[in-house]
């Protein structure tokens, strides 16, 4: 199953994430990475490579984060792990943080692929509430 | 109507018409769009009023914003398409859940 990793720049809103999204997409393998290593506010490339670790279970893992700097230490890792060498497959979501992150975590948990997670997550970037 | 005997048959479209006795939370999207993912070769639609879902996305489904009482028409077309709108209605008419 694709592993799905919650990057916010609060601890607290990522571990609040991803308790709604275990709650809607019953099953998947959802991991928060939120706030800095000695849990202030802001992002952390270590708790976030531990998250990635720890959603991975070989098919794959979609980084869903807020914005700003942990899209920026999102994107630092990335090119750091070299997905293609290390054999790993690691994307980043370009999506809503709450709403991507539940229509993924409910693709994941259906059993689809990282390409089709990934798309799940951005396709929540167009679905309208009202 | 049975619809292990319609998945017997082989039937490609099926249409059905669920009354919500819950509103359409979060968690049943949730489930309906998990079920729909395990029926990757069968379109299931959700119409609601004016407005439609793929049940595939769980925010679609959630966005049709159909409260108790909601008429809703489901509708799948594909291989095992009798038993995708069996399992989606099973869900829609299922009694209130705590969310």
């Amino acid at each position: 199953m694709v592993g799905i990793v919650l990057i916010s720049h609060s601890s607290g809103l990522a571990a609040g994430a991803a308790e709604l999204v275990g709650q809607i997409a019953a099953g998947a393998r959802v991991v928060p990475a939120g706030g800095t290593d000695d849990g202030r506010l802001g992002t952390s490339t270590e708790l976030i490579a531990a998250a990635i670790a720890a959603a991975d279970t070989g098919d794959g893992v979609l980084l869903v984060p807020d914005m700003g700097s942990s899209v920026l230490s999102a994107l630092a890792l990335l090119a750091d792990l070299d997905p293609e060498s290390s054999g790993k497959r690691v994307r980043l979501a370009d999506a809503p943080f709450v709403e991507g992150a539940v229509a993924a975590a409910v693709a994941a948990s259906g059993g689809l692929d990282l390409t089709a997670v990934a798309s799940a997550a951005e396709e929540a970037r167009d679905v309208r509430k009202l | 109507m049975s619809a292990n005997s319609e998945a017997r048959h082989a039937i490609d479209a099926v249409v059905r018409v669920v009354v919500l006795p819950k509103h359409l939370h979060a968690r049943p999207a949730g489930q309906l769009a998990q079920l729909a993912a395990r029926h990757p070769s069968t379109a299931i639609e959700l119409v609601a009023g004016q407005r439609r879902a793929n049940a595939r996305s769980v925010l679609a489904v959630m966005g049709l914003g159909a409260v108790t009482g909601t008429e809703v028409l489901v509708s799948a077309a594909g291989p095992g398409a009798a038993v995708a709108v069996y399992e989606i209605c099973r869900i829609l008419a299922a009694p209130e859940t705590e969310d």
